[in-house]
């Protein structure tokens, strides 16, 4: 449905996007992670036709964006909170865009009505906050009715209810067969969100799995606090573990916890702390996009 | 096309700039209309052809129209909805020329309404001072199609202008030194003794004069209402394809 491949661009010397390959089937919530700069949103605005790329292809339901038949009502985009002219009214805003883009105007007050803002249609949307703004950019995308979203940070601004409100709404879009392509620096939120993420650094692949099978791949730690912690960590080094010290804690890989208590038994070591650390997204991201620098 | 047009109308009609411009519009034709009727001579201001001549005026919806057109497409670039518009138009060049005509059909429409206002404030004030309301359709037929022509092509070349440079504050305060201050030094130049061209004729505001004053007798510096015309649709192709080329290579990041 979504298909990156062997996509590259160059702004002067730097290289934005570099040989980047992936795909987003339908029905998936797919979330699209990396470190500032990294290429997210250059990649995402290559497969909008808004950025030319020097080379490779990015299409959406087999085409280019502007080659598809009616591209807005079949690919909804968020780019920040930003595209709003402030003295228009929310309301126009997406009158505008719906006639543009070919969309039924009866389109406009449901969607508003999905996103919560039917009570502020009639505002400009100078006087709109973040998150009302965030709501409108989302109440843009789904004008369409489109079977494809490409959304770019699309939970900044919004408040914890609207963050647990979007992620419904992704959800359900998705449950609905629409393939859902998000990108976002907020982690934990798009951990809860997503099917699977495709991580890029540098504007370069690092890794295209699902969250479970990515988090497995992260080697897992123990977190360890002793009041004889140099003893301890003498014996832990001795039996092949690796060591990191947090604050009055230790972290250790490479083993379970089960084999850390041992070694502390038999060392005749005192535990007040034995507490596996769950892997999550975020170590996942840390840990692949802090190996592609190296 | 037509859905791309009506988008780019709706834009127009949808912000508060348009209603400050019309009033602004409105309140200096009145302005110059009134003055006009009480300070003339009665003689200059009666019979069909010179009550025509205050219709003139409306000459002023080109100057809206064009800071319009400037406004809205770089506008586009100020407010970022440059992305929203080519995410519902991907056709760049479909872009360029939907607000084109937009701008176009508004300088139509602001013509249309000053020159309302001026034959409006015409038939009430003249009596005032005992001059009867003597305009006919030929007169009026032959300033509002001026009129029309000269705003049409300003409210589209301030479009393309826009989209091209992108910079709505340099861009409009470009325009307007360009019109009030360096092209009469141009002009000057180019008309003068010394290089005796005349080619000052062909640039912007002398071409939109060449259609809108009445010419007595030949001045080789001044092209014909045709002629005039047809050189500001000249400004407005290379305007147009200026912002075809510019926008259609441009990164929209």
């Amino acid at each position: 449905m979504i298909a990156v491949e062997d996509l590259r661009k160059r702004y002067g010397k730097t290289l934005a996007v570099d040989g980047l390959s992936f795909t987003v089937e339908p029905g998936r919530v797919v979330g699209f992670l990396g470190p500032n700069g990294a290429g997210k949103t250059t990649t995402l605005r290559i497969l909008l036709g808004l950025v030319r790329a020097n080379s490779g292809q990015a299409t959406i339901l087999g085409q280019r964006y502007k080659e598809l038949e009616r591209p807005f009502c079949q690919v909804g985009a968020v780019f920040e909170a930003s595209g709003f002219h402030p003295g228009r009214k929310a309301r126009n805003h997406l009158r505008v865009l719906a006639r543009a883009g070919r969309a039924p105007e009866t389109r406009v007050d449901e969607v508003l009505k999905i996103v919560g803002l039917e009570g502020a249609a009639k505002k400009r949307v100078g006087a709109y906050s973040l998150g009302m703004r965030q709501r409108l950019a989302l109440a843009s995308a789904l004008l369409g009715d489109p079977g494809v979203l490409i959304l770019d940070e699309p939970a900044n601004g919004l408040d914890p209810e609207g963050i647990r409100w979007l992620r419904d709404l992704l959800r359900s879009l998705a449950a609905e067969g629409r393939a859902v392509l998000i990108s976002s620096h907020v982690l934990a939120e798009v951990e809860q969100t997503v099917d699977e993420v495709v991580i890029i650094n540098k504007g370069k692949f690092v890794a295209h799995g699902s969250v479970e099978s990515l988090t497995r791949s992260v080697e897992g730690r123990v977190r360890v606090r002793s009041p004889q912690a140099a003893k301890l960590r003498k014996q832990l080094v001795k039996a092949g573990l690796k060591i990191d010290v947090d604050g009055d804690a230790l972290l250790v890989a490479g083993g379970p916890s089960s084999q850390i208590g041992e070694i502390a038994a038999k060392s005749q070591v005192v535990l007040h702390e034995l507490t596996p650390i769950t892997t999550q997204l975020e170590d996942v991201f840390f840990a692949l996009t802090t190996d592609g620098e190296k | 096309m037509i859905a791309s047009l009506s988008s780019e109308w709706l834009k127009i009609r949808t912000t508060r700039t348009i209603f400050w411009l019309l009033l602004a519009l409105c309140a200096v034709v009145t302005l110059f209309v009134v003055a006009g009727i009480l300070t003339n001579n009665k003689a200059d201001l009666t019979g069909s052809d010179n009550q025509a001549g205050a219709m003139g005026i409306g000459i002023l919806a080109a100057v809206i129209a064009l800071i319009m057109g400037l406004i809205v497409s770089t506008g586009e670039y100020r407010h970022g909805t440059i992305t929203p518009t080519l995410l519902t138009t991907p056709s760049r060049p479909l872009v360029v020329v939907s607000k084109g005509i937009a701008a176009m059909l508004l300088g139509v429409a602001l013509v249309a309404l000053a020159e309302v206002f001026v034959i409006a404030e015409l038939a009430a004030f003249l009596p005032i001072r005992g001059i009867g309301f003597a305009l006919q359709g030929g007169d009026v037929a032959r300033v509002l199609a001026r009129t029309l022509a000269c705003a049409a092509i300003w409210g589209a070349l301030g479009s393309s202008l826009g989209l091209a440079l992108r910079n709505q504050i340099g861009t409009v305060v470009g325009c307007f030194a360009w019109l009030f201050f360096a092209e009469p030094i141009v002009q000057g130049i180019l008309n003068s003794h010394a290089i005796h061209s005349h080619a000052g004729r062909f640039l912007p505001l002398a071409a939109t004069i060449g259609v809108f004053a009445d010419t007595t007798g030949h001045d080789a510096n001044r092209l014909s209402h045709l002629g005039g015309v047809f050189i500001l649709s000249g400004w407005l192709a290379l305007a147009t394809v200026a912002a075809l080329l510019l926008l259609g290579r441009r990164d929209v990041s």
